[in-house]
């Protein structure tokens, strides 16, 4: 690394890999109450379970996020991050709301609104502590020596992300208003300006490790956040088929989010043809196949599963099913959490300047992990679309079809024992870089 | 070819352009929903309602309007599907209705309560939807009913214990079949079943409805001409 202040990227990795275990743990807990096996009812029931599951996820992508902030934004403005410790307190502040957040869950502290549980004293931190954050960030970039597209476009992703948290905020009494603003976050979020952050992320991972001309890779970069935004905005319309908003969603939110893929389809063939012409010939490997896999995998999950029942003909009976999961599953390990991965994977060895990428460990737990969770979405998928001919359409007893389908739930279990091997192997790698390390400074 | 201030252009440009349409067509769409949404029904009850389904995160295993997690039944047409007694009985004990199948949170609602989420369901179903959830197109046509020499199924049969028994091919699977029952069972033995099933026999699934004379009165009569 250029800089001794991106070394603070790395509180917020492992903070990330901590999450993202115990997220997975969550994730066992409801494979397991789907089976019939509730055992912990008492305990941690299943919508315990649901908001600890989706909101780790969200804060273990932020805070990956925020890494990768810290680590691209110093390297792109040329400078040192404005204020080190800034960010640590910062970092902080993130594991205490988030702490507490999931420990509220437990005891019933709440708001039943999906991906945005965290009960709203504690979203006014949660802004606080974003607000700083790209304060920060924002200031780095504000002083640097340079403005490059890639950190930019990563910047505008970030204020973007932090601005569209607030219409979550507001209290409706009408829930049909209350979940047409949910979706300004939720989708405004993962089909649109998180893109902007992924864009910017592959794009510093591609310039860096296929050698590429940086001209070049911004030009597309520009091109597919454009088409993302192009197709993802009027997209949010899926979401507004069969909620109590007027019937023109129904075309306009089927025909844009038709178009949602082209954007993934772009930062597929973008991760592959950069790589492809840089001779995939950079040492470290390992981060080159998450950054490529996380193009691809982004397209096959949210981009071609996204577009499997997208169409109102098909959300129609598709909506509200197990099938959402399945799509939500892949579309999310794809966009997002294999980008977060890849960035681990490229800046571990640049921040400890130990190099251990070479080995099979972290080789089989890319591997390992994408097969787990391509079984997982396979089985979700079967069990869905039983959900919804049984359910749906020959309009069978709800607990009669979850009865029927729980077998699926078995698969969703043994391929998800297959991704945690794999995770697992990911953070055995992780460890034993060890820390960051002043000799790895390499200097502007 | 393609210059890199073109594609700037094309990203900042498509941007604000769909941005626009987006934000105009939120200030159309906020001023249809009142139309749309039912609103004659979205009391202060109703409001209360919503309250206690987002303090009680139901959409962390139900669906509404298709959305939640999808552990629990969708709930947007349950008014209609199941009626308010039914609902009321469940929300008193959950597992009481499907004794031994997947369970519900016990939140030891006060009947003021379980008053409002009622009036909240209610709301909800009333939405216009664009026809969520559609009605099964693949249902096999329904079976003539079984002759019986009973008279016609009492209300309360029809919207409460249907959820567990059946009669004539129709119901649920949790409790005995009641076809023929009042070959089984006299008059006598069924009023003091449904007065208080615990008392007959001690550990049994089956809940105490806590019915009013006049509705156990009805079900006693109608279930011994089951034969």
């Amino acid at each position: 690394m250029k800089f001794k202040s991106q070394r603070v990227a790395y509180l917020f990795f492992a903070t990330s890999l901590l999450l993202f275990s115990l997220q997975i743990v969550f994730g066992f807990i409801m494979g397991f109450a789907h089976m019939g096996y509730d055992v912990l009812h008492e305990w941690i029931p299943f919508h315990a379970a649901r908001a600890s599951h989706l909101n780790l996820l969200v804060v273990w992508l932020l805070s990956g996020f925020m890494g990768a902030a810290y680590y691209i934004i110093p390297a792109e403005a040329d400078r040192e991050i404005w204020s080190e410790k800034l960010a640590i307190v910062q970092w902080a502040a993130l594991v205490i709301v988030g702490v507490i957040a999931i420990a509220g869950f437990h005891v019933g502290w709440w708001e039943g609104r999906k991906f945005l549980e965290i009960p709203r004293p504690l979203d006014y931190l949660v802004v606080v502590d974003v607000l700083l954050f790209v304060f920060n960030v924002g200031m780095t970039a504000w002083n640097g020596k340079r403005f490059t597209t890639t950190g930019m476009v990563l910047l505008l992703g970030l204020v973007a992300a932090a601005l569209l948290y607030l219409p979550g905020m507001i209290t409706f009494d009408s829930q049909v208003i209350d979940s047409y603003f949910r979706w300004w976050v939720v989708h405004l979020w993962v089909e649109g300006v998180w893109e902007l952050i992924m864009g910017g992320i592959l794009a510093f991972l591609l310039i860096e490790l296929t050698g590429v001309d940086r001209e070049v890779i911004e030009k597309w970069l520009y091109v597919i956040v454009g088409f993302t935004f192009l197709s993802g905005i009027l997209g949010t319309g899926h979401h507004y088929y069969y909620i109590g908003t007027p019937e023109y969603w129904l075309w306009i939110g089927g025909i844009f989010s038709a178009l949602e893929p082209l954007a993934f389809l772009g930062m597929a063939l973008y991760a592959v043809t950069m790589a492809r012409r840089g001779g995939m010939n950079h040492p470290n490997r390992i981060a080159l196949f998450w950054t490529v896999g996380c193009g691809v995998m982004s397209f096959v999950g949210a981009g071609f599963l996204g577009f499997a029942h997208t169409l109102p003909q098909v959300n129609l009976w598709t909506h509200g099913t197990i099938i959402t999961a399945m799509h939500g599953h892949m579309a999310f390990w794809g966009a997002y959490a294999m980008l977060v991965l890849a960035m681990i994977s490229y800046a571990m060895p640049q921040m400890t300047g130990r190099k251990l990428y070479g080995g099979w460990i972290p080789e089989w737990a890319f591997w390992i992990s994408n097969v787990g969770m391509l079984g997982m979405t396979g089985a979700f998928a079967v069990a869905g679309i039983g959900q919804v001919y049984m359910e749906r359409r020959i309009g069978m007893d709800f607990l009669v079809v979850q009865d029927a389908v729980s077998v699926h739930f078995g698969g969703v279990v043994l391929a998800a024992c297959l991704l945690t091997l794999g995770i697992l192997m990911f953070i055995w790698n992780f460890v034993q870089y060890g820390l960051p390390s002043d000799e790895a400074v390499t200097g502007p | 070819m393609l210059s890199k201030s073109q594609a700037r252009w094309f990203f900042v440009g498509g941007t604000i352009f769909f941005f626009a349409i987006f934000l105009f067509l939120t200030v159309d769409t906020m001023r249809e929903i009142p139309m749309r949404q039912n609103s004659a029904a979205l009391t202060d009850s109703a409001i209360r309602g919503k309250h206690l389904w987002d303090t009680s995160n139901c959409m962390g295993c139900h669906t509404i309007l298709g959305e939640g997690a999808y552990y629990a039944p969708e709930l947007t047409q349950v008014v209609e599907r199941r009626g308010k007694e039914w609902i009321r009985i469940f929300l008193r004990d959950p597992e009481a209705m499907f004794p031994g199948q997947r369970k519900m949170q016990q939140y030891d609602f006060t009947e003021e309560q379980i008053t409002d989420v009622i009036a909240f369901l209610e709301w909800i179903g009333g939405i216009d939807t664009n026809g969520f959830p559609p009605e099964p197109d693949l249902r096999p046509a329904s079976m003539p009913a079984v002759a019986t020499t009973a008279g016609p199924t009492p209300d309360y049969f029809g919207t409460v214990c249907i959820a567990c028994h059946s009669v004539a091919g129709t119901g649920g699977t949790v409790g005995p079949v009641l076809d023929g029952v009042g070959l089984r069972m006299t008059r006598a033995e069924l009023d003091r079943w449904l007065a208080d099933p615990q008392a007959v026999k001690p550990g049994t699934a089956m809940p105490n409805l806590a019915l009013p004379d006049s509705t156990r009165n009805e079900l006693v009569t109608w279930l011994v001409s089951l034969r």
